[in-house]
């Protein structure tokens, strides 16, 4: 059987980020004033860049705002 | 145990060579000279060879063996030395550091090595440890579950004749717990430190905010109704207790909550065996004073505790003890106190506070056990006791069958009656849970899915938001939580409940965290999707991007990378500026993942053709300008351009940026005057004369009139014998 050529990719390691359910809800938690200080970019619509280190700021202010975040690894 | 039967090698190897060679001589008895290696292998297979094992322990002096038997019947193979000391002491005249050594020199005791740590003597070993760090010895597991057979076999251990006197009841019935208590109270502390966890002050003591949770909890702060006597601080002993089990750990000074382990899935019998073993470990509380950071050097109560337990499994099985002659006893034996009460004005710690006299005895609560309230306060809730009344009504003390086995004087646990549906959950999210049919595996598990509201002969629980959030991020499911409500409940779950149960289940869909994950960037999606098709395990996030949670699960032999970025790290140089100004082309090899999130802002992909390893964005007015108006400054832009280019920002861009704000720019007509040198351009500007018809100098040879001056410029430089024509005469 042929083997199949390698497929190039780019890996960006230790990368923190926020996907959220639809683009609105990631509207909002970048109208929360604590919360858009600790997003770096926005990657896509859903998905928001953390910046590094901040991850538990983020999480618990999501936390104290009502959501119920799904941490991931 | 398994852990120390993996620290010993790992301790010989600490042994200077000469030490070694010593201790395994008493060990294993080599006949030949072995190489060092050969020794500790020997030595190991010694200590797993119960033949051998039975001989060693014939040969032993009763002291040491004594030793090895109250190691034995705690079920807990590290002891700190002070300890045992205290115990041997307090048994037999023959006790002291002695016994130890005999025993660690005899390759049957192994010191508690730190890492990295060798040893080249006991007893320089001993003169080092200090009450920061006070030496410890850890026995192998095989040697102290031989010495326990022995025991059930017969072979019990010698004790001191004069036990505390005890008394046979007729016509009582012996009281006795379901040993719950404890567990239940420690799943609530787990449950409070989840929430918010608890923080050190650097004495070791709680901040005040977290001192007063503790004191104010109304299931925490009381003393458990199954006990008879008040328990000083039982809320602070949940916390020690908690960490000494590892349900807790210090993280950074602060306490966070652990998982619960596998000796709350095995049972009560092999969790109270746990809780026993680790309340030598509890730090910071003892039954006279409860909480106590200051002064602690020299708790004298772990030894106690099993000191007491073993006089009572002295006595026959229907024999009753008075907890104040067992006090009497340990007034009288154990040196802690007998030491004091030969000069009652010592105290171990200088800076305790003044202790409580004990109206009974005139004793503060520093010079004598409190054993009565170890015994009806804390072992009698944990089962380990059964409790009777004399005529007098005063409480009468005995080792209930379970506390027998938890000393491993018995084969087996008394067998427990299992009530398997002994859950009512109600439509209001309250749970009831019948204490009858309660096991430690279904408190652990109730108390990560609901919140404990009160404990009882039935507890309560209710299903919270919060609560079923945090069995969530703990590995539970909707599914899970479901499946355990009805497979133990009286009765089907309500709908009102199952349905918030998904409610929020699907609400924590709503917001992925990832908090450290490998992001796949692709050069197209075609190679994102072939990727996935490979079995790539990851989660799209653009036609370009997917993230995999954890970078362990990526197969690499599918990928060929084309650079890698830590996240972590800072910005890179990795953009150049055409000569254009507006042309950027990104180096892929060193871009991180915020950068074309940067550029997109203020530039454009490029239409054109791209070179291989090379993006290619470009500036327009429009794509400027935009950036402009969603807040993009001059000098977040110069900022930018220094970090990723290293350049200051290009003047068509920064004229891209700052045009909005020009004043309309000034089209004059006027003529430009050419000289043949600089020197005569200066000239002109600096004499008198001409110096205010020049309006501006363009280059060095270069100036610039005013068409209504040129008769006038003319007329002067006319005076110089300069001659002025125009270009195109």
């Amino acid at each position: 059987m042929e083997a199949k050529a390698r497929i190039p990719v780019k890996l960006h390691r230790r990368v923190c980020l926020i996907q959220t359910e639809d683009a609105l809800l990631a509207e909002e938690v970048l109208a929360n004033k604590k919360l858009a200080q600790d997003v770096v970019g926005r990657l896509a619509d859903r998905v928001l860049l953390i910046r590094p280190g901040r991850v538990e700021a983020v999480l618990q202010e999501l936390q104290r705002q009502g959501h119920t975040p799904q941490v991931m690894g | 145990m398994n852990n120390w039967t993996e620290r010993i090698p790992g301790i010989l190897k600490a042994y200077e060579p000469d030490l070694l060679r010593a201790v395994a001589g008493r060990l294993c008895k080599p006949r030949n000279q072995w190489p060092i290696e050969e020794l500790i292998e020997r030595s190991i297979a010694t200590l797993e060879n119960t033949p051998v094992l039975d001989r060693r322990l014939r040969e032993l002096a009763q002291p040491s063996r004594l030793v090895l038997a109250l190691m034995a019947h705690s079920q807990q193979p590290r002891w700190r030395i002070g300890q045992l000391i205290e115990m041997t002491v307090a048994l037999t005249p023959d006790g002291g550091l002695e016994p130890i050594l005999d025993l660690l020199e005899a390759g049957l005791l192994f010191p508690d090595l730190p890492e990295g740590e060798t040893i080249n003597a006991f007893n320089m070993w001993l003169a080092h440890g200090g009450a920061h760090r006070p030496p410890a010895v850890i026995a192998p597991p095989l040697l102290l579950e031989r010495l326990l057979a022995g025991y059930r076999e017969g072979a019990a251990i010698a004790f001191d004749e004069a036990l505390p006197p005890s008394t046979t009841l007729l016509g009582v019935t012996p009281l006795e717990t379901d040993g719950l208590d404890w567990p239940l109270r420690l799943s609530v502390l787990w449950q409070q430190v989840s929430a918010a966890p608890l923080r050190r002050t650097q004495q070791q003591d709680l901040f005040k905010r977290d001192l007063d949770r503790l004191h104010a909890d109304p299931l925490l702060a009381t003393t458990s109704s199954d006990a008879l006597v008040e328990l000083p601080d039982p809320g602070m002993l949940a916390v020690a207790w908690s960490q000494a089990l590892g349900l807790i750990e210090n993280k950074e000074g602060d306490l966070v909550a652990c998982a619960f382990d596998e000796s709350w899935q095995d049972g009560l019998p092999r969790l109270l065996v746990r809780l026993l073993a680790s309340l030598s470990d509890v730090a910071f509380w003892n039954p006279a004073q409860g909480w106590q950071v200051e002064g602690n050097v020299g708790n004298p109560y772990p030894s106690a505790y099993l000191l007491t337990l073993l006089l009572l499994s002295r006595a026959a099985a229907d024999q009753w003890t008075r907890p104040a002659d067992l006090e009497e006893w340990m007034l009288r034996r154990h040196p802690f106190w007998a030491a004091q009460s030969g000069d009652g004005a010592k105290s171990n710690g200088a800076s305790r506070p003044p202790a409580k006299t004990n109206p009974r005895t005139g004793r503060s609560a520093t010079q004598e056990p409190a054993l009565a309230v170890f015994l009806l306060g804390l072992a009698y809730p944990l089962r380990l006791v059964q409790i009777a009344r004399d005529p007098a009504g005063e409480p009468l003390v005995r080792l209930s069958d379970l506390g027998r086995w938890v000393l491993g004087l018995t084969d087996n646990p008394p067998l427990q009656p299992t009530f398997p549906q002994t859950l009512l959950v109600q439509p209001n999210l309250e749970i009831l849970a019948y204490r009858q049919g309660l096991a430690p595996d279904l408190i652990s598990r109730l108390g990560r899915i609901a919140t404990w509201k009160t404990l009882g002969p039935a507890c309560t629980l209710l299903l919270e938001p919060t609560s079923v959030y945090r069995a969530l991020e703990q590995g539970e499911t909707s599914e899970g939580i479901v499946r355990l409500l009805e497979s133990r409940g009286m009765k089907g779950v309500p709908t009102p409940v199952l349905e918030a149960l998904r409610t929020w289940s699907n609400k924590r869909q709503r917001i992925t965290i990832f908090p450290s994950a490998a992001l796949f960037e692709f050069p197209s999606a075609a190679e994102l999707t072939d990727a996935m098709n490979r079995g790539l395990n990851a989660v799209r996030l653009t036609d370009r991007l997917a993230v995999v949670p954890a970078e362990k699960d990526i197969d690499y032999r599918h990928f060929r990378l084309m650079g890698t970025r830590d996240f972590l790290l800072p910005p890179d140089r990795c953009v150049e500026v055409q000569h254009d100004g507006v042309t950027l082309s990104i180096d892929l090899s060193r871009s991180d993942l915020l950068l074309e999130t940067e550029m997109q802002r203020f530039s454009e992909l490029s239409a054109d053709f791209h070179p291989p390893g090379r993006r290619i964005y470009r500036m327009t007015p429009a794509t400027v300008q935009a950036a402009r108006k969603n807040g993009m400054t001059l000098a977040g832009l110069q900022t930018w351009f220094l970090e990723r280019t290293g350049l200051p920002l290009s003047p068509a861009a920064h004229l891209f940026l700052t045009a909005g704000e020009m004043p309309p720019l000034d089209l004059r007509r006027q003529l430009v005057l050419h000289v043949p040198f600089a020197e005569i351009a200066d000239g002109l500007q600096q004499w008198p004369a001409t110096r205010d018809l020049v309006k501006a100098r363009l280059g060095p040879m270069t100036l610039v009139v005013l068409e209504k001056d040129i008769e006038t410029l003319r007329s002067r430089c006319a005076e110089i014998n300069v001659k002025l024509q125009h270009g195109d005469e």
